[in-house]
């Protein structure tokens, strides 16, 4: 529970920090933080993972098992790290680690075939995580469109707004996404629940 | 449904994501430390490849533009040997006047009573001239023409190999502006 509310305080004091910068310097603070990695400082690149990790975990999330997503995380942010002197455009940050994160996760479908045992995932240490884990189950089922932004609306907490800014989609695009997705979630556990 | 609460969380909050948000909030992300190995860095060392490359490539083009020119240039002096007994000490308005069809074949005409006096393009009398070079200065020319294919073709093979490592081999990222 600590942890999860330290992230969350990460998590608003980088966006409030990047508010900040932007009217001070006029310049994104990804911009500022993939120059500062680039030039060895590995803090700049630290910095960069507490604003994006939640991202990538959801777009993860909505994708592959639960139980591989950690480690996925670790490898995504490495290989950006890696290739990041190929990023052209710093500003776009998000919308290219969120792609890296994508081709990833069809990657690891493509390499794991069917060995994956998504009954992994079913297990819960308690009753609140079990029942969590069923509802991403159904949430997974959705088209693509909706499921990654409902995951990282529901689960990562991001708001609609943010999760345009960080992916790089129009709001317009992820608010339709959000409404529509939502409007079928409910519909699949009204049915689930009818049963 | 209310959207505004589902958008950005704002207005009166709907129960029904509420309920959703605290089940599937335990499943959040929480950060774990990012193990950045000490060797690795992003480097930047393409971007120097690149451009050595490209001024190693702009120079050896700029070599071989100036062989070439060499061989040009020791070549005109031959075509104007060529030329120059058809009218060795004859002065140039005594050459227009024994000559008036040539004059009229090379200056236009023209109403301006002036630029009839003009001298004959001295390039237009040597076109109908083949120049007569000599073995040994067909066989630098020839030479300096090889010189400079090689020098184009080997351009062409490190600009395409540094297109190659610049790329990298099979990259997963691909579009990465073209996003949704």
């Amino acid at each position: 529970m600590y942890e999860l509310e330290a992230t969350a305080d990460i998590f608003v004091m980088s966006t409030q920090a990047k508010a900040v910068e932007r009217s001070t310097t006029d310049e994104p603070i990804e911009v500022r933080l993939v120059r500062k990695a680039l030039e060895g400082d590995r803090d700049g690149f630290g910095q960069l993972y507490s604003l994006y990790g939640p991202l990538i975990h959801g777009i993860l999330l909505a994708r592959v098992p639960r139980s591989e997503v950690d480690d996925l995380v670790q490898d995504i942010f490495l290989h950006a790290f890696k290739k990041l002197n190929t990023l052209r455009d710093w500003a776009a940050f998000g919308p290219w680690i969120a792609m890296i994160a994508r081709n990833r996760a069809t990657d690891f479908h493509r390499r794991s075939r069917d060995t994956v045992e998504v009954t992994d995932d079913i297990r819960g240490t308690d009753e609140s995580t079990s029942r969590a884990t069923e509802i991403l189950e159904i949430v997974k089922a959705l088209p693509d469109t909706y499921r990654e932004t409902l995951i990282l609306r529901l689960v990562e907490g991001m708001t609609g707004p943010e999760i345009a800014i960080r992916t790089g989609l129009t709001p317009a695009s992820v608010r339709v996404n959000l409404h529509r997705g939502m409007k079928l979630l409910k519909e699949k556990l009204s049915l689930r629940e009818g049963l | 449904m209310n959207d505004d609460y589902l958008w950005d969380k704002s207005g009166e909050p709907d129960p029904e994501v509420q309920r959703l948000e605290q089940l599937l909030g335990t499943l959040r992300y929480q950060e774990k430390p990012l193990e950045l190995p000490e060797q690795i860095t992003p480097s930047r060392s393409t971007n120097h490849v690149f451009l050595l490359a490209i001024a190693a490539t702009i120079l050896m083009a700029l070599v071989a533009a100036g062989l070439w020119l060499k061989a040009r240039h020791n070549q005109v002096p031959q075509d104007q040997l060529a030329i120059a007994p058809s009218s060795p000490s004859t002065p140039e308005p005594q050459k227009d006047a024994a000559s008036p069809d040539k004059q009229k074949v090379v200056n236009p005409p023209t109403t301006n009573s002036g630029e009839t006096e003009r001298k004959p393009h001295v390039a237009r009398a040597k076109l109908p001239t083949k120049p007569a070079l000599s073995p040994k200065e067909q066989d630098e020319a020839l030479a300096a023409k090889q010189q400079l294919m090689l020098a184009l073709r080997l351009a062409s093979e490190k600009l395409n190999e540094v297109q190659r490592r610049a790329v990298g081999p099979t990259t997963p990222i691909k579009n990465q502006h073209k996003v949704g």
